[in-house]
């Protein structure tokens, strides 16, 4: 809403450090608002913080060792924290007590590497394990309550390798953007896609070139790209390919449309992420003893366009916030770094009726500027000109801002994946608000 | 709102003109048969100074009031009975607000503090010191996480509720501050002065973005956002309210027909099922204008002083409306003729 007053040009990338959150986190992620992040702490607890009032507002305790990752349910209600103690906890923060309680605990055989919630329905969870196995878990009723492994089936030959078709440990993954699929990661730097409803393996890529282990996956919005960070130090952009509905497994080599990397330092990367239009790239550098912050213009053919410096404490995480141009990013000391893109002050906008200009302009005066006019005639035109109806109720750009009705190419809604993962859904509706909770020190 | 306390001691109080029939139930004017209907149904007496400042909870089931006398009232909507006295502050208190639940209420006091009260509770929950003088405005954000108040001091500050901290002290004004709105998401502020202008806020960075003036400057009394945020509605001491296009700076609408030259009134926007746009006056009438038309739909009459704290009800024809220290009692008019 303010954005139309401030600059309607100013769409970049974040420059400076807005504040600083104490938060003893190992990574911080925003919720699909933008009015939170969620941090992820080494003792096991999860906290939650408003970005307006930068402090905390929630405590999540109910890990007792690192806290993985976390995730949020699409209008922010429930908090999902994964941990090294093989525990993979649901929140929600809708719950009138304070601490929260939680709302579900999945047990699992490993300590839990990442986590995540489907798109669609917060009662469908992805659990990726350290083992190296990925398992889908639906929360709902029967008959979709159970848990399923994700896996590469054995069997068919691999290429004439015979015997060496070794299954990879997996080490990433995620839903697209639409929910219908999961993109893991191999060790071996394939990417495996399955069907979220099916849980069918439907493609193999394997990444051209080679990339080594995968560590991280990114996609873009609207779910046609794909970056990827492999422990090769380069980060690469992918064209998600179209995936037929029709089940046809797709076994294809994936060349990147862009390659990202330090030329200088080959320093690794600790994170990646896209700016919410898809614009810009971000790519967390794992320095030892800075924390940078690369840029990436996508819209200029991945043109290198800054690197951000946060001082000192090296980067250990970072996330671009869902609307705006902000990043999220954590230093290895535990503290959160909130980017923002600052305005200049426009101190014309303290007059009114005054507009500032770049350069100066030779005024020309008007023929009838400096007539004077009959104050009836005045007076009637500003009648005539408040004729017009006025539409107080409308709000604009409202309906762009949720759900956008196509990704990747398919109508959502219509079809089978969408409404599989549509049913027996949670109770996370947009109208939810976090009550406030008064600290105590009155 | 109670306008400059002090000062309004000075003002030569304006003549209670007699009214001819002062209990009349339907005002002679306008023509009877168009909407709205509006009728007093309940009389709510219990304060014993002005009533400063009325406000409808999020649902419409409760209406708090305030004023002089130091003291929140609630007050059951439907019924007209009192629920709940609050009492806290050292001094009168100007403006109140809720929550986005209805768990909260805020009020801005001459004690220089706003207070929180949670009201399942009945008792105060925080205690917010910062302005150097009487706080004469408050309201919450969307999301009730921020508060933001506006005072003699001539700032608007940012609230952080949960924590009671001052975020922002912005030096807004060179006059008292008298209303201040956020917009419907929250990432703008409007305020208003005795100075005459409107000013326009960016919430996170909390830079001026607009300015807006009235060619002879008159002070303004109240100012809030259309429910779309595309508008502002200013009241002002030269007896008007414009209905201001922010962006181009227009003004687009002009109500008027009321009095109000000396304290701070209220206008407020009904946004039924039809659209008013309502306002106490100094004539002791309540005015209801069209939105559109801006023509005077209904005066109702029946307040013995100036009627300065106007509530309209969220989601029913309800008007809520208090007198000054002459009348002192609180009025509920509801337009049943579409029930």
């Amino acid at each position: 809403m303010n954005e139309s007053l401030i600059n309607p040009f100013n769409i970049t990338h974040p420059t400076a450090v807005q504040a600083s959150l104490f938060a003893l986190g190992s990574f911080a992620r925003f919720d699909p608002s933008g009015r939170f992040v969620g941090v992820g702490r080494f003792d096991g607890v999860a906290t939650i913080w408003d970005l307006d009032t930068k402090s905390a507002v929630r405590w999540l305790d109910g890990h007792v060792k690192a806290v993985t990752s976390l995730d949020w349910s699409r209008h922010s209600r429930y908090v999902l924290t994964s941990s090294k103690d093989w525990n993979v906890i649901v929140w929600d923060l809708a719950s009138i007590c304070d601490p929260p309680q939680r709302h579900a605990t999945i047990r699992c055989d490993a300590p839990v590497s990442s986590a995540s919630f489907h798109p669609r329905n917060s009662r469908i969870v992805l659990t990726l394990l350290n083992t190296g196995e990925v398992y889908l878990i639906d929360l709902r009723k029967a008959p979709h309550r159970g848990r399923t492994e994700l896996f590469e089936p054995e069997g068919d030959e691999d290429e004439g390798q015979g015997q060496s078709s070794r299954r990879y440990a997996m080490t990433v993954a995620r839903f697209d953007p639409t929910g219908k699929f999961v993109f893991v990661g191999t060790s071996g730097g394939y990417i495996l896609v399955f069907n979220s409803r099916s849980k069918t393996m439907i493609a193999r890529h394997r990444i051209s070139g080679g990339s080594g282990s995968l560590k991280g996956l990114d996609f873009a919005k609207n779910g046609r790209r794909l970056v990827t960070n492999s422990s090769d130090r380069t980060l690469r952009q992918f064209i998600v390919p179209r995936y037929l509905s029709s089940g046809e497994f797709l076994e294809q080599e994936l060349e990147p449309t862009h390659r990202f990397n330090d030329p200088i330092n080959k320093t690794a990367w600790h994170a990646v992420s896209y700016s919410p239009d898809g614009e810009w790239l971000a790519g967390g550098a794992a320095d030892a003893a800075m924390h940078k912050i690369y840029i990436w213009d996508i819209s200029n053919d991945g043109q290198f366009a800054s690197t951000l410096d946060g001082g000192r404490e090296p980067l250990a995480h970072l996330h671009w916030h869902p609307s705006k141009s902000s990043i999220a990013s954590t230093t290895n000391q535990g503290n959160v770094l909130i980017w923002h893109s600052p305005n200049a002050e426009r101190w014309g906008a303290f007059a009114g009726g005054f507009e500032e200009v770049d350069e100066n302009v030779e005024y020309e005066e008007r023929e009838d500027e400096f007539d004077i006019e009959d104050e009836a005639e005045i007076l009637r035109r500003k009648k005539e000109a408040e004729q017009e109806e006025v539409d107080i109720d409308t709000i604009e750009g409202e309906s762009q801002i949720h759900e956008p009705d196509e990704v990747n190419g398919s109508v959502i809604g219509g079809d089978e994946d969408t409404r599989w993962a549509d049913e027996d859904a949670d109770d996370d509706v947009v109208t939810w608000k976090m009550r406030i909770v008064m600290d105590d020190d009155i | 709102m109670e306008a400059a306390p002090q000062e309004l001691v000075l003002e030569p109080a304006p003549e209670p003109a007699p009214e001819p029939a002062p209990e009349t139930k339907d005002p002679p004017f306008p023509a009877p048969q168009q909407k709205p209907f509006f009728k007093q149904k309940y009389i709510l007496s219990g304060h014993t100074k002005s009533v400063a400042s009325l406000k409808f909870s999020p649902d419409g089931s409760n209406l708090a009031s305030c004023g002089a006398d130091k003291l929140i009232k609630l007050w059951d909507t439907y019924t007209g009975e009192i629920l709940h006295t609050l009492e806290g502050h050292e001094e009168g208190i100007s403006d109140i607000a809720w929550s986005f639940n209805g768990e909260f209420l805020a009020s801005a006091s001459d004690d220089k503090t706003i207070r929180i009260w949670d009201l399942a509770l009945g008792t105060e929950v925080k205690c917010m010191q910062g302005h150097t003088s009487f706080v004469f405005c408050v309201n919450y954000n969307p999301n009730s996480n921020l508060l933001v108040s506006g005072g003699f001091d001539e700032t608007v500050r940012v609230w952080d509720v949960a924590g009671g901290k001052s975020l922002k002290v912005l030096p807004a004004h060179s006059d008292p501050v008298t209303s201040v709105d956020f917009n419907h998401d929250g990432t703008l502020i409007v305020s208003c002065a005795m100075d005459g202008l409107i000013r326009i806020w960016d919430t996170d960075s909390g830079q001026c973005l607009k300015t807006l003036v009235d060619d002879d400057n008159p002070i303004c009394s109240n100012v809030k956002f259309s429910p779309n945020s595309r508008f502002v509605l200013v009241s002002t001491q030269d007896s008007t309210i414009r209905l201001w296009n922010y962006h181009t700076s227009r003004c687009v609408k002009t109500y008027v027909g009321h009095t109000n030259r000396t304290y701070c009134i209220f206008a407020c926007l009904s946004n039924t099922k039809e659209k008013y746009i309502v306002s106490g006056s100094e004539d002791h009438k309540v005015y209801v204008w069209n939105l559109q038309t801006c023509q005077v739909m209904q005066a109702l009459v029946g307040h013995r002083d100036t009627t300065l704290a106007i509530a309209t009800h969220p989601t029913q024809d309800i008007i809520a409306s208090a007198g000054l220290e002459k009348d002192l009692t609180i009025r509920l008019w509801f337009d049943e003729s579409s029930a």
